[in-house]
């Protein structure tokens, strides 16, 4: 059926199942199920809010009431602008392009975990799993990426040529999220417990990154600072800060944007296709 | 199929072993710091099984509860890893497990749609194959409500039509044939009919010996996933049910 599975033909046309295939054939049956992996998204996405008043709309709201909250708190009940000359934008930036890197991660932890079902039914790449959560996430930030927009525009940060940038960093944002899923969903399926970490280590990376601060103003140490761009939610934290309201990007906070998620990536898709027979064997 | 030659092989099981782990609980930090592993049973699910079926053979699977029957499927398909011997395939063959893929609260329709893209249809294929199987559920307009208000049968319904749509060259049954009222089940039968005939293979593992006298004019019988017998069904059946 699938040309992809007549492998090594072993006596009269016949081939072995339940082997591990080659990398190459690994990621040309992941190709081949692409329509399956945007369509499962897209469908639970339009089906998620079926049962509220607003539906859909509710993409659109929550991240506009997200931001509402943080104009409350940060504009009206606390004046607490740290260096930066618009907290709100500055604030909305951060926070979401965080929460999606988050969500990415989570998301991808859980997906093999989830679908112990389908594993044990059919058979493909499991590689799908997290890639296609990937996806998901990735459709659910366009209403996210709007509001962004929105405010950044609100607060006078007119569309310049820096917007061009926005589709890499979206890409490398993607990317990161894929490759830490991947791994997290490796490691999950042999210890649960990892799912129960996972928020207090991006609770901890929160206040790292400089979500809510701005590093460059808090850090005047530059040995210290360069320490920051070990961490990857701080580099892309920082370069969509500069690509949506014009802040600085040091140069090692760009090269912690290219090279994390290609890191995390590689090492996460390798990690993860290491264990890819066990992942229906539920041990 | 006995004729002058036999029919090629369709699947070639040699020596075939399945085990699973399972462990008391999962490691738990005392464990890893102390350096002993939880206690763990290894269940050997299917011991050194050899089964050679051929194209167009319909195999009857029959066995108590936990002899290894549902396993030994899942390890054709590739889905289960061997622990030992060979298992060659002639295509990849297809189970009816598509159940796990659906989502309750799509429609019956986009659940159709998802099922077949699941099983490794592209979009256009997929597309032009709805109309089809949704007919075949005989649903009505049901087919465009949620599959979450659906009666059990009709979701089964649903299930066998998405997962028979494909009429793969060798196809995995595990009990899907007790589904839904008997017009249903009629039809359900049918298609099995229809795809032997278009010499297809079928492997149905099933507690309903009615259905495997009826299907399978070969059957095999697994008990702690060892073959008893593998012979005529009538024969084997008789045995079986004497035991």
């Amino acid at each position: 059926m699938e040309p992809s599975e007549e492998a090594p033909p072993a006596d009269e046309g016949l081939f072995a199942v339940g082997r591990p295939v080659p990398v190459g054939t690994y990621l040309r049956d992941l190709w081949h199920r692409r329509d399956y992996l945007v369509r499962v998204p897209v469908e639970d996405l339009r089906v998620q809010n079926a049962h509220t008043l607003l539906g859909n709309l509710w993409l659109l709201l929550n991240p506009v009431l997200q931001v509402a909250v943080y104009l409350l708190v940060f504009g009206v009940l606390i004046e607490l602008d740290r260096g930066v000359d618009d907290y709100l934008a500055f604030l909305t930036v951060g926070v979401f392009v965080f929460h999606q890197a988050q969500r990415t991660v989570t998301a991808g932890a859980r997906s093999v975990v989830a679908n112990v079902g389908l594993v044990r039914a059919l058979r493909f790449p499991r590689a799908a799993l997290p890639v296609g959560s990937a996806i998901g996430q990735l459709l659910s930030f366009a209403p996210v990426l709007v509001v962004m927009l929105a405010v950044t525009l609100a607060h006078g940060h007119p569309p310049d040529l820096r917007w061009l940038a926005l589709p890499a960093l979206l890409a490398a944002l993607t990317a990161f999220g894929l490759g830490a899923g991947l791994l997290a969903a490796r490691a999950t399926h042999t210890y649960r417990d990892l799912e129960n970490l996972l928020p207090f280590l991006f609770r901890l990376l929160f206040y790292l990154s400089g979500v809510l601060y701005s590093v460059d103003h808090f850090v005047d140490d530059g040995a210290l600072r360069a320490l920051f761009a070990l961490d990857p939610l701080y580099c892309l934290v920082t370069t969509w800060r500069w690509a949506l309201i014009g802040t600085d990007a040091s140069g090692l906070a760009w090269a912690g944007t290219v090279a994390w998620p290609t890191l995390f990536l590689v090492v996460g898709f390798v990690a993860f296709r290491a264990r890819e027979a066990t992942y229906g064997s539920g041990a | 199929m006995t004729g002058p030659t036999p029919a090629p092989t369709a699947i070639r099981c040699r020596d075939v072993d399945v085990r699973y782990t399972i462990r008391s609980h999962r490691p738990l930090l005392r464990d890893l710091l102390r350096g002993n592993a939880p206690e763990a049973t290894t269940v050997h699910a299917v011991r050194g099984v050899d089964l050679e079926v051929r194209v167009g053979e319909s195999v009857g699977l029959v066995g108590p509860n936990g002899s290894g029957k549902t396993t030994l499927l899942q390890a054709m398909t590739g889905v289960l890893p061997l622990a030992g011997g060979e298992l060659l395939v002639r295509s990849l063959p297809t189970f009816l497990g598509v159940k796990a893929a659906l989502r309750p609260r799509s429609t019956g329709r986009s659940n159709i749609r998802i099922g077949l893209l699941a099983q490794g249809l592209r979009r256009d294929e997929a597309e032009a194959r709805v109309a089809d199987v949704a007919a075949f559920t005989d649903l009505g307009p049901a087919i465009d409500r949620p599959m979450e208000t659906y009666s059990s049968g009709m979701r089964a319904r649903l299930h066998f039509a998405i997962a028979t749509a494909l009429t793969p060259e060798i196809l995995l049954v595990d009990e899907a044939l007790a589904v839904g009222d008997r017009a249903f089940r009629e039809r359900s039968a049918r298609r099995l009919d229809e795809h032997r005939a278009s010499a297809g293979t079928v492997l149905l593992v099933s507690h309903n010996l009615a259905e495997v006298r009826r299907s399978c004019e070969r059957t095999v019988w697994l008990q702690e996933g060892r073959i008893v017998a593998d012979g005529p069904t009538d024969e084997v059946l008789r045995d079986y049910e004497a035991s």
